[in-house]
């Protein structure tokens, strides 16, 4: 039944060249499969130029990439490691960043922290909406910030009944991670958006 | 130039730079940054000069405003802990802007190791990417491009952010109409009926005044008093006071009922009048919705869409016909009566209006709630348009997974939001109608009270006629207040209704028709993409610097990965979206020149996601040329292999199709699509994917037909079945967003790359299709 699933996604990997029915199998094998990095086999380092490599069994990746699987429910589980090149292809999977050693677990969290940098809104200023857009000026926890936010879009998401992301016109992200946390009269500045 | 480039430079950077001895040769290009590799924000620059590429930055600092776009940088202090770094440029080996979630990173490769060079936010990306690029560019020409001239985005005069940086139109500096105004604009073709109206109006309110002094002060003191001083003045002598009974209750009779026939026609006019002015905001606004680019539909949603055009129109004339008008007549009601009353005493009089001001400063307090009221309430009609769109839209989905208890929950807490909404606008209500109502009420007893004890000391001029006069004076302000306890709500609903109006007829579609247009006499169907590059999202290039060329005439198949940007490539050729950098030429001419129906009657596009009308087959054929001879509507199913299947239909080309009419399959309405494109007769036919669920059979079929089409017409065609592109002239396959390859079937196969890969999993797929089955 697989065999007649896997090679219609068409979906190649690995070199170009002449390939037979088995390689085929292999690699549609791996696919298939999820591979789960742990401090047994994996060995990252940071690199010179800020970035983390990767040491897995034999292979050296000199570059590789963490992106989380869940963004917003999972920030430290489900973190997929892949290749920094323009194809990003899948190396393994961190499950959960626990898996990892401490100073690994460290180097992971430097990368997750700059790749996925969200300002989470701590006090709301003022928001002002005219034409079409509305103007923000609030704190964070990375300092004060003014931005713009497109009306009528879909700039605001609501990530669960509390929690809300911002998107300015640029599609800089910012967050409110608990709204009843807010004052009542923050909440009121907002009410338009919840 | 070059100045103006140096003048970005914050003074003291410059001055650092220059003491190392750093800033050497001609700066290229600068541009700012605002964050640090450790996630944090920080000022920065990155700058090019002609020897070497130099990053600087400062210490982070929370206590600076961190400003993006929309709001105007704000000159901050100076800081002079500058951090640089600098590179010289025939070290580069690389150079690209890398785009994270968060943030991105200038990303530079030196001794064969990737080196994060800066990092900033999406505000500063557009134009690192050009840095970048530019930069790149030197390193293989060795010429440095000029700058791209940057357009201003804010208005000079009020600083506010231009909604289109290209026609530099402030909507608060050039529009002064207000929305008040606009909305008025819309009822200036009535303007008779709205004359009629006030007429009616002013009418009933001066018959209103009048009243209470006919059976007041008249039918009291001077009738039934039998006051012949009064009855002679009016000309009734000899103390007949029956016949001055009579007069009185006819006049009281001939008032009201003209009362009665102004308020009819009043009604009438009025009701005629909302008719045609909602029919015409109405037409507007889906005019305009029509007008506006895909990417406009692609950010809202539909729900929120069918609320503006059903409910927002009929709002904002609610308080422009139920209210407006007789703001005018209640305020000189309210007016007249507070002079007669003072006339009449003036101590009832004052404590009768002494609530006055209170109710007043009460309605402004509120007012911002209530406004978010209707905000609110208009989300949550939305939302629950949105829900049954949705699942109506999805109903074969909704089914086929047995969800539908799931869809009449999630349909339930929708409307359970609507309905919290208009609980809290009717508790508003409630509460403005008891205040205002219980004020006047307080009065009312006041001015009894008051009155009473006025009549017991025997005060001058005080007697139960002029009592019961007053007291219907203050009665006549219960209209007026009744009224005002609903203004502001009134007028909140209609402006917030208006806004969201005006909204859409101000957008401006990000794909626009060029004011003057260039017409192509002769098609002849040539394409050349030059560069082009764009993305759905700013920090994600689904195409990256495209070049192609097809000469007019030719076939050509485009190949890929699903999900590589085919679709997004032909829809930028038939100007769907707008490239983000990069021309597209047709026949030598850059697209955005042309007009639309210039563009229309030269690219046909079949799109992979079909759409049928409701109608008949031919209707549905002829949809681009409905005047079109049957003779061409046959010629086009037959092209696109549909005939067959047409004549198999009881009513054959009449058969009825759409939402109320037959159900076709997904392969029928892809032919029907193809059809409709065949008949347009464009020089350049484009099928995205037009024949994905049609038999093999016939999908060679209409790939064989298009042969016969091809005579003088450029074919671009995406196919699912590679094969069947063995007839095309040239094949472009597109991987990362690039053009990967490209060369004829045989070439391509035996070059051993991508493509003959996808053709291999594909044949090999179908052999194995065929062993099993
Ligand atoms: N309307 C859209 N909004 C945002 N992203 C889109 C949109 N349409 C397509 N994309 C994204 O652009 C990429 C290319 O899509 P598309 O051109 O449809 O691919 P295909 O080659 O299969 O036709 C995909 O990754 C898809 O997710
Ligand atoms: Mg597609």
């Amino acid at each position: 039944m697989r065999r007649r699933e896997v090679p219609g996604k068409g979906k190649p990997i690995g070199e170009p060249g002449e390939f037979d029915l088995e390689q085929m199998e292999k690699e549609t094998e791996e696919m298939l499969k999820t591979f789960y990095l742990n401090k047994k086999n994996a060995e990252f380092s940071r690199t010179k130029g800020g970035f983390l490599s990767l040491k897995l069994e034999e292979q050296f990746y000199p570059r590789v990439n963490v992106v989380r699987m869940f963004p917003f429910r999972e920030m430290e589980r489900y973190l997929s490691i892949r290749t920094a090149d323009e194809r990003s292809k899948e190396i393994g999977v961190v499950k959960d960043i626990w898996d990892v050693d401490s100073e690994t677990r460290n180097m992971l969290r430097e990368q997750l922290k700059l790749r996925y940098f969200t300002p989470v809104i701590t006090k709301v200023i003022s928001i002002k909406s005219e034409f079409g857009y509305s103007y923000w000026e609030v704190v964070t926890n990375q300092g004060a910030c003014r931005f713009t936010v497109r009306m009528g879009g879909n700039a605001i998401l609501h990530l669960s009944e509390t929690r809300i992301l911002i998107m300015d016109i640029d599609e800089n992200r910012f967050e409110i991670s608990d709204v009843e946390k807010l004052t009542a009269s923050e909440r009121r500045k907002l009410d338009l958006f919840l | 130039m070059e100045g103006e480039i140096e003048q970005r430079l914050s003074v003291s950077l410059k001055k650092v730079l220059r003491e190392q001895g750093i800033l050497d040769g001609k700066i290229r290009y600068v541009v700012p940054t605002d964050m640090n590799t450790g996630g944090e924000y920080a000022d920065g620059y990155v700058i090019v000069t002609e020897k070497r590429l130099i990053a600087a930055l400062q210490p982070p600092d929370k206590t600076k405003v961190q400003i993006f776009k929309g709001y105007r940088k704000q000159v901050q202090a100076e800081d002079m802990h500058w951090a640089y770094r600098s590179l010289p440029l025939n070290e580069i080996e690389e150079i690209h802007v890398e785009d994270c979630i968060g943030c991105n990173l200038l990303v530079v490769k030196a001794a064969e190791e990737e080196h994060t060079w800066a990092v900033f936010s999406n505000f500063h990306k557009r134009r690192m990417t050009y840095l970048a690029r530019n930069l790149g560019e030197y390193l293989h020409s060795g010429t440095f491009r000029a700058e791209e001239v940057e357009t201003e985005e804010y208005c000079p005069k009020c600083g506010r952010m231009y909604p289109n940086p290209h026609n530099k139109l402030c909507p608060h500096c050039v529009s002064h109409k207000s929305v008040f105004y606009r909305i008025i604009g819309y009822f200036r073709p009535y303007r008779m009926k709205m004359a009629v109206m006030m007429l009616c109006i002013l009418a009933s309110a001066a018959l209103n005044l009048v009243w209470p002094y006919l059976n007041g002060t008249i039918l009291y003191d001077y009738v039934l008093k039998k006051d012949d001083a009064f009855l002679e003045k009016v000309g009734i002598n000899d103390g007949k006071y029956l016949v001055a009974l009579f007069l009185v209750v006819l006049a009281m009779f001939l008032s009201k009922l003209v009362l009665l026939g102004a308020q009819i026609i009043q009604g009438i006019v009025s009701a005629q009048m909302v008719i045609n002015v909602v029919r015409d905001m109405k037409k507007d606004i889906f005019r305009k919705m029509g007008e506006l680019s895909i990417s406009f539909y692609r950010n809202r949603q539909t729900g929120n869409l069918m609320t503006r055009v059903m409910s927002d129109a009929d709002r904002v004339t609610g308080f422009f016909v139920d209210d407006a008008p007789y703001i005018l007549v209640h305020v000189s009601t309210v007016v007249c009566s507070v002079i007669v009353m003072l006339l009449i005493n003036w101590q009832m009089a004052l404590l009768a209006v002494a609530l006055f001001p209170f109710l007043l400063i009460f309605n402004i307090l509120l007012r911002p709630r209530i406004w978010v009221a209707f905000g609110k309430r208009h989300r949550a009609e939305s939302s629950l348009n949105h829900c049954v769109h949705d699942s109506l839209s999805g109903a074969r989905v909704v089914k086929a997974f047995g969800q539908e208890e799931e869809e009449i929950e999630r349909f339930f807490k929708c409307s359970n939001r609507l309905r919290r909404t208009e609980e809290v606008i009717s508790y508003w209500q409630n509460f403005f109608h008891l205040f205002f109502n219980g004020a006047q009420e307080l009065a009312l007893v006041g001015v009894w009270g008051l009155g009473a004890i006025l009549i017991l000391r025997g005060a001058e001029g005080m007697n139960l006629g002029t009592l019961i006069t007053f007291a219907g004076y203050v009665g006549q302000l219960q209209g007026p207040m009744r009224a005002f306890s609903q203004i502001s709500q009134k007028w909140a609903d209609s402006m917030n209704s208006a806004e969201r109006m005006f909204e859409i007829m101000d957008a401006v579609p990000e794909v626009q028709e060029p004011s003057q247009s260039i017409s192509l006499p002769v098609p002849k169907g040539e394409l050349t993409l030059r560069h082009v590059t764009f993305g759905y999202e700013v920090n994600r290039a689904v195409l990256k610097d495209i070049n192609l060329h097809i000469p007019a005439g030719s076939v050509i198949g485009i190949v890929g990965k699903s999900g590589v940007g085919k679709s997004t490539l032909v829809n930028l050729i038939s100007r769907m979206y707008d490239t983000q950098e990069g021309v597209i030429l047709l026949d030598g001419v850059d697209i955005k020149r042309l007009s639309f129906g210039e563009l229309r009657r030269n690219v046909a596009l079949v799109s992979q996601e079909t759409f049928v009308f409701q109608g008949t087959i031919a209707e549905n054929i002829a949809y681009s040329n409905p005047e079109a001879p049957l003779q061409d509507i046959i010629n086009a199913a037959k092209l696109a292999g549909a005939h067959e299947f047409i004549m198999r239909m009881q009513d054959g080309y009449e058969t009825m199709i759409g939402a109320s009419g037959k159900g076709l399959s997904g392969g029928e309405k892809q032919r029907i699509s193809i059809a409709r494109a065949i008949l347009a007769n464009p020089r350049i036919l484009i099928l995205d994917e037009a024949t994905a669920s049609v038999d093999t059979e016939t999908e060679r079929l209409i790939q064989h037909s298009l042969n016969y089409l091809v005579q003088g017409r450029t074919t671009i065609s995406i196919a699912h079945r590679l094969s069947t592109l063995r007839e095309a002239d040239y094949l472009f396959v597109v991987d990362n967003g690039r053009i990967a390859e490209q060369g004829t079937y045989e070439e391509l196969v035996k070059k051993h790359g991508i493509f003959y890969k996808l053709l291999e999993l594909q044949e090999k797929a179908l052999a194995m299709k065929g062993l099993e089955d």
